[in-house]
């Protein structure tokens, strides 16, 4: 036995794969799906970069087996977007210049938006330390602080999700 | 394959804890149990061929009755952080190990079993376990058995466990009225890799100022995370002030026995370790009161 076949569910779309006990999801994501969205940075848990949300929880995509998603539903970047319409969190990364190199971004939003499905009025102290999970090396962290608090007030307003 | 990479060639995931032990032995130590993946992930041993995987195992629970609070082995750190189990009387100490460690996503992942099982020296919820007199419900090819978390751990990395062996559950009993406790660690940088450079945990039942009982524990200062016996039975019986504290903390921390390490010097930890138990053992008598 090597392969293992798995049924997961990304961004709304079902796919079945056949993956090696030992193939992360975040390997399948980027080399098999072509989800490069979700970056790999450390590749073992420490810079959250590779952050993507199963069942509407924060995880981090370089520490989960893609065997141990079979059946799951993931939610990475490209899923956000509404069509051409971006995410408000988006939106407001842009709006905030919250963004420098981007790397640590689409890992900072997707555990942002994990943050946001559960409590839709974050205080600023508990959006630092939701982003302690995830390390920025060149803006630092007001400006995606603002932009998250920021949103969360737009996506308040709007009542979306 | 390669020599020296993680390249495990099987994956079971198990739907009854039968099942898991038979895996267990058939595989002996080419077989890994596998959790939340943050340590195993991390380090990727190279001679594991087998993976086992406890996700259908049932083992997500907290449970509260009569005798105390039960803790599925693959409980995540979160549940454990936010859990209103944990949020008042002695049971804090809990939540305040849980919410101590590595960054939120770490501890949306990273399970209770896995942090124990790991049995490092410094590992945040062995203390808190400790202090509260907890057991581990052990399951293997010939049935359960409930142990001591503190005989549960043996050496660095080892655990009483037996190869057929795994954790299903830890049971914390319900502590006497006018219990306190509380954990402290002492740390460079909350991040994903931080570790303690020393953490100590601490219980002390009281009534009009005096000790009744008293539990002391201490990581990162030993080859597992130990009791302060001594500083322990000095607290017992006695009227708590500041001169019996201070005395108690230097006792604890003649007891440790730390190394030299990247994290901190033996000398550094030794001192330290008497300036947390101090402080453990300050909040956790004005725990007692409330």
């Amino acid at each position: 036995m090597t392969k293992r076949d798995i049924n997961i569910c990304v961004n709304g779309k079902w796919y079945e794969l056949a993956v090696e006990p030992y193939e992360t999801l975040l390997d399948i994501l980027r080399n098999r799906l072509g989800l490069t969205g979700t970056k790999s940075g450390c590749a073992k848990g420490e810079c959250g970069a590779c952050t993507v949300n199963i069942d509407g929880k924060a995880i981090l995509s370089c520490l989960t087996l893609a065997v141990q998603v079979d059946g799951k539903e993931i939610l990475t970047i490209e899923g956000l977007p509404k069509g051409a319409e971006l995410h408000p969190l988006q939106e407001s990364f842009v709006k905030h210049s919250a963004v420098q190199c981007g790397y640590c971004t689409p890992g900072m939003i997707m555990n942002a938006k994990a943050l946001l499905n559960h409590n839709s009025n974050p205080s600023e102290k508990e959006v630092r330390k939701t982003l302690s999970s995830n390390l920025c090396r060149c803006t630092g962290y007001e400006r995606p602080v603002k932009a998250i608090l920021d949103a969360a007030r737009i996506m308040r307003g709007k009542d979306e999700r | 394959m390669k020599e020296g990479f993680f390249r495990p060639r099987e994956y079971h995931r198990p739907n009854n804890l039968q099942e898991a032990t038979w895996l267990l032995s058939s595989f002996g130590k080419r077989a890994k149990l596998i959790a939340g993946g943050t340590d195993l992930l991390v380090n990727k041993p190279p001679e594991v061929e087998c993976l086992i995987d406890v996700a259908s195992l049932d083992l997500n629970y907290i449970r509260k009755d009569g005798n105390g609070i039960t803790i599925g082995a693959a409980t995540t750190l979160d549940l454990i952080e936010r859990s209103p189990m944990f949020s008042a009387g002695p049971y804090v100490v809990l939540s305040e190990a849980a919410s101590n460690m590595a960054t939120p996503t770490v501890r949306n992942m990273a399970t209770i079993g896995g942090n124990i099982c790991n049995a490092s020296p410094a590992a945040d919820l062995s203390l808190a376990l400790m202090v509260l007199d907890s057991t581990v419900k052990i399951y293997g090819l010939d049935g359960s058995r409930v142990l001591p978390i503190g005989a549960f751990f043996e050496d660095v990395n080892k655990t009483a466990l037996a190869e057929d062996e795994l954790l299903v559950e830890i049971h914390i009993p319900m502590s006497p009225a006018g219990t306190g406790a509380s954990f402290l660690k002492l740390r460079h940088h909350q991040t994903a890799i931080d570790l303690a450079v020393v953490n100590v945990a601490t219980r002390l039942t009281c009534s009009d100022d005096f000790c009744e009982d008293a539990r002391i524990a201490l990581g990162a200062v030993a080859k597992r995370p130990i009791y302060a016996e001594k500083a322990k039975r000095l607290l017992t019986g006695k009227r708590l002030d500041g001169k019996l504290i201070q005395e108690a903390a230097e006792i604890a921390s003649k007891e440790a026995k730390p190394i030299d390490d990247v994290r901190s010097s033996a000398r550094y930890r030794r001192r330290m370790i008497a300036v947390l138990v101090k402080r453990a053992l300050e909040l956790s008598i004005t725990r007692c009161e409330t």
